[in-house]
């Protein structure tokens, strides 16, 4: 740190009030400048989904591009009883059947793999790696070799088997690297603890780790559904004759016909959000419970 | 129900953690029954190290660890009966204390009736009814410490073993929960092992203090014993309050001999007659800072005082009824007088001032 | 430490807490890909059936397609503008939270609304470009009628450019989360210290929050470079069909059950990756980053 400094110190031109000053009130230009830069970002972020919230309610004379056409559950309506090639309602039933088992799944394998990479093992960088390489791996091969393994093997593939081994795929990793850092800051004092006072491993996992890491634990769920939710390249090969809900999203945007579509839009994405609220929501009234304590 | 003991004997204790160099080095103790034993050194003298493998976090590499007669190594911590006091108390930061203080009923089984009764029991003798539904985060630091000791001390230990548990709290804090631990010791009638680096803290609480420097023990004793009659340089020099002269010896007269070096004209030591001691041995020599007097030059030396070594005022610190006034009577080694307060503003000296640093013959003693 | 000297207790416990993960990886990650390996030397029959052998002649009919060489250097130049992108915007983003929101609980709630899109589904994000760059979309309609322009624009959608933006829209998350996680470790104090030395911000960025962030900013590389390389159908839907990358190719080949060229062209594809990858993780130890 100290040649740092020693690097500034010769760096630098005298330009003192152009310093950050931390107690000072003002905000210096760069502070706007910034600002903006991030009103516009999340603008841009927002936007776009936002078009197609609004254009959504339309009624029926509706299009695909602005301006709008009066306003209407006409398409929500047209979405889930028009008879079309396609089954929105199957497909969205079977993508929260399988979120919901990827999130259970993940979040215990996730746990357990967090708490052996706490100390270090023979072949633990293989594991790291295995862990790593199949998060970065294109989803499509993978979702091909899948397919083609199954194939092999004789065995059929379908939404609840190979799809969900091929989901678990992409989300483990996620939760996993989650729970490092999660696990970070978990105090193994408190673990000693535990055992001095007589706790099995079981007893000091169940009764002390698991609810100090409750909120960390839940934002794996929230990471482990959401992914699933989702999920597409990997699902595309693997989920056999029964589509999830992105695939079946997936083949109505090859014909882009009506807004009906946006509706879809609108109802899978309050879904995703009414979870996000929830998890969020538990977490912050997990730590309120803790009072006080330092946000993790 | 039989009465347990908690007395303890370390037999020929060794640990070694890369199997080169002995953190602790063929440690031998005993500690009574009942005893507040404080184990003091530097950092990585081991003291940690011996508190863990009594505690059964760790496993001694050789040796025994004896309590009540029955060898304990291998079991563990709840099945030897001793409990630990974390430094920084390690409190489960999602449980009130009163759940902190069941926990280790709670994992034997116990009914959640009775064993939050029992906490509160517990929460009645450290004196923190009113915090009991408070989290960890809520309390105080001594507020801790005291939920702390009553998380460990409801499992009805026969030794608790404490790891700094002072260091965590400041200055003023730390001297009133002093007396706090000296009071669960007694009230519990149990053995205590406290871990601390200040000497100050030991000599105030222990009935054993155990000195310890890279893994071997260097001295153990009663506070007083320790303090004032260090058996070496090292003892000395860590505990506070000698000054350490070395010489070489001159002459010997019967119970006393003459050492030269420190001071040209030679310090009489009157000395044991089991010691051996030899014209031509080089030798230490401690003398309590309290026990210096400093004289301008000219002035008479105080009765019984036969050396007096002139030095300079180097500092003087004020430290309320005495001040600390260093001198550098022995080159590159420190020596201090501790002048009574009045005394010293009876005639206040300045820093560069010439004294002669004296004291009575009978009050030097030769370190082992 | 040395794996040696670690006490064969440990090790059995570590691999009993990380066996699930291994039970579930080596399966749908290790398997799947090894029978690509297998199968892109294999030859078929042109209808999906695979005959085991060994022959080369699938990594000769992609390395000498002239194809071959197009659809790499529109994919990585794809990821290279998508990568100048998103790091920009990612960095000033996860500046802006770290050093200039001074209400913690403020900074993680602006976090957290950048990352809500990510929550939701990747296809309707990319559909929900149409009402916004489309012929009659609302940017070309807001041109139009301040008269900056007198045709609609159609380079917005259904272009290069689209898939550009697509990308950035999607992956600039992927910048900020890391680079966040990285600055928001930087010591308040040796910001501190380099104020007291008379440093301007400008240095301060510069010496300070850019070295230290090289973390962040390499895991968010390999997030975004492995997603666009390994894309295909944001490539597909926001070029209208007019450009193709890598994965689309071989979707392609899938599609008409060319399975070996097309494993040949995945293997290929994985072992890029893999390169630049490992030069990447090459500059900072993501291990200990991750798990500090």
């Amino acid at each position: 740190m100290s040649a740092m400094i020693a690097d500034m110190q010769r760096a630098v031109v005298p330009a003192t009030n152009k310093a950050i000053a931390p107690s000072r009130g003002g905000r210096p230009w760069t502070f706007y400048a910034l600002s903006s830069l991030f009103a516009l970002y999340v603008l841009a972020l927002y936007g776009p989904m936002i078009c197609i919230y609004i254009l959504s309610f339309q009624d029926i004379r509706g299009g695909l591009v602005f301006p709008m056409k009066g306003h209407s559950l006409h398409w929500f309506v047209d979405l889930f009883t028009q008879v079309r090639t396609g089954d929105v309602k199957g497909s969205f039933d079977r993508s929260i059947k399988l979120a919901v088992i990827v999130t259970i799944i993940t979040v215990v394998i996730s746990f357990l793999a967090g708490l052996g990479f706490r100390r270090r093992f023979t072949g633990d960088a293989v594991v790291f790696y295995m862990m790593i390489g199949s998060l970065v791996a294109p989803g499509l091969v993978l979702g091909l070799g899948t397919g083609l393994l199954f194939q092999a093997l004789g065995l059929n593939a379908s939404w609840y088997t190979s799809a969900l081994g091929a989901q678990l795929s992409w989300t483990l990793p996620f939760g996993v690297l989650v729970m490092f850092a999660v696990m970070s800051r978990y105090n193994r004092a408190w673990d000693e603890a535990a055992y001095d006072l007589g706790a099995s491993r079981w007893q000091t996992i169940w009764l002390v780790i698991v609810p100090v890491l409750a909120p960390g634990i839940v934002a794996v769920a929230l990471f482990g559904f959401t992914l699933s939710y989702d999920e597409f390249a990997r699902s595309l090969q693997t989920a056999g004759s029964l589509n999830t809900l992105p695939l079946e999203i997936w083949s109505m945007t090859l014909n882009v016909t009506s807004p009906s579509l946006y509706a879809l839009g609108t109802v899978t994405t309050i879904i995703s959000f009414i979870v996000i609220g929830v998890s969020l929501g538990t977490i912050v009234l997990i730590q309120k419970k803790r009072g006080g304590q330092a946000k993790g | 129900m039989a009465i347990e003991r908690g007395d303890i004997e370390l037999a020929g204790l060794c640990k070694s953690f890369d199997g080169v160099t002995n953190v602790v080095d063929g440690v031998n103790l005993k500690i009574a029954d009942g005893a507040y034993c404080c184990f003091i050194g530097p950092s990585g003298c081991g003291k940690t190290t011996i508190l863990r493998m009594i505690a059964g976090h760790e496993d001694p590499t050789a040796g025994e660890i004896v309590i009540d007669g029955q060898n304990v190594v291998g079991l563990a911590p709840a099945q030897r009966r001793t409990a630990m006091m974390f430094q920084a108390y390690a409190l489960f930061p999602h449980l009130t204390a009163r759940e902190n203080i069941a926990f280790a009923l709670r994992v034997r089984g116990m009914s959640k009736a009775d064993r939050l009764r029992a906490a509160d029991a517990m929460i009645e003798k450290v004196r923190l009814t009113s915090f009991a539904d408070r989290l960890p985060a809520q309390l105080s630091g001594g507020q801790q410490q005291r939920v702390a000791l009553a998380r460990a001390a409801i499992t009805e230990p026969r030794v608790l073993l404490l790891d700094e548990p002072l260091s965590a709290l400041d200055e003023q804090l730390r001297v009133q929960m002093r007396q706090e631990l000296r009071r669960m010791q007694q009230q519990l009638g149990i053995t205590f092992i406290h871990v601390t680096h200040t000497q100050l803290e030991a000599i105030a609480l222990a009935d054993l203090v155990v000195v310890m420097e890279q893994g071997r023990i260097k001295q153990a004793g009663p506070a007083r014993d320790v303090y004032a009659h260090p058996h070496d340089r090292y003892v000395a020099e860590f505990m506070g309050g000698q000054n350490v002269l070395s010489g070489r010896v001159e002459k010997v007269n019967g119970a006393s001999f003459v050492m030269t070096q420190a001071a040209p004209d030679g310090i009489e030591v009157p000395f044991q007659a089991r010691a051996k001691i030899c014209v031509g041995d080089t030798v230490d020599i401690a003398v309590r800072r309290d026990d210096v007097t400093l004289v301008r030059p000219g002035q008479t030396l105080p009765v019984g005082c036969s050396t007096s070594l002139p030095s300079r005022v180097l500092a003087i610190e004020y430290q309320g009824y005495f001040v600390k006034v260093m001198l550098d009577a022995v080159p590159d080694h420190e020596f201090v007088a501790y002048v009574p307060e009045k005394t010293f503003f009876a005639d206040p000296l300045n820093v560069g001032d010439v004294v002669l640093a004296t004291w009575a013959t009978d009050r030097a003693r030769p370190l082992a | 430490m040395q794996s040696s000297q670690i006490a064969p207790r440990a090790n059995l416990a570590g691999w009993l807490y990380v066996s699930p993960l291994v039970l579930v990886l080596v399966p749908f990650f290790v398997a799947p890909i090894l029978v690509v390996l297998a199968a892109s030397f294999f030859a078929t029959d042109g209808f999906g059936g695979l005959t085991p052998g060994f022959t080369l002649s699938n990594y000769i009919e992609v390395l000498h397609s002239a194809l071959t060489l197009k659809l790499y250097i529109a994919t990585v130049k794809f990821t290279v503008l998508t990568w100048i992108f998103t790091l920009i915007i990612g960095f000033f983003v996860a500046y802006f939270l770290v050093f200039h929101v001074r209400n913690q609980l403020l900074a993680i709630g602006l976090f957290l609304l950048c990352t809500v899109p990510f929550w939701t589904s990747n296809i309707i994000r990319m559909i929900s470009w149409i009402p916004l760059l489309g012929k009659e979309g609302l940017i070309n309609q807001a041109l139009l009628a301040t008269g900056a322009i007198h045709q609609p624009l159609e380079v917005l959608l259904f272009s290069d450019l689209a898939v550009v933006i697509a990308y950035v829209h999607q992956l600039t998350i992927f910048m900020i989360v890391p680079i966040f996680n990285s600055m928001a470790r930087i010591d308040k104090k040796l910001i501190e210290a380099a104020v007291d030395a008379g440093a301007s911000r400008f240095d301060i960025m510069r010496l300070i929050v850019v070295p230290m962030s090289k973390s962040g900013i390499a895991l968010g590389t390999i997030f975004v470079v492995s997603i666009v390389m390994g894309d295909f159908f944001v490539v597909k839907v926001m070029s209208g069909g007019g450009s193709a990358s890598v994965v689309s190719a071989f979707y392609e080949d899938v599609g008409v059950l060319q399975y070996p060229t097309a494993a040949a062209s995945a293997v290929l594809l994985t072992l890029v990756l893999i390169a630049i990858v490992s030069l990447i993780l090459r500059t900072v130890d993501i291990r200990q980053e991750i798990a500090r």
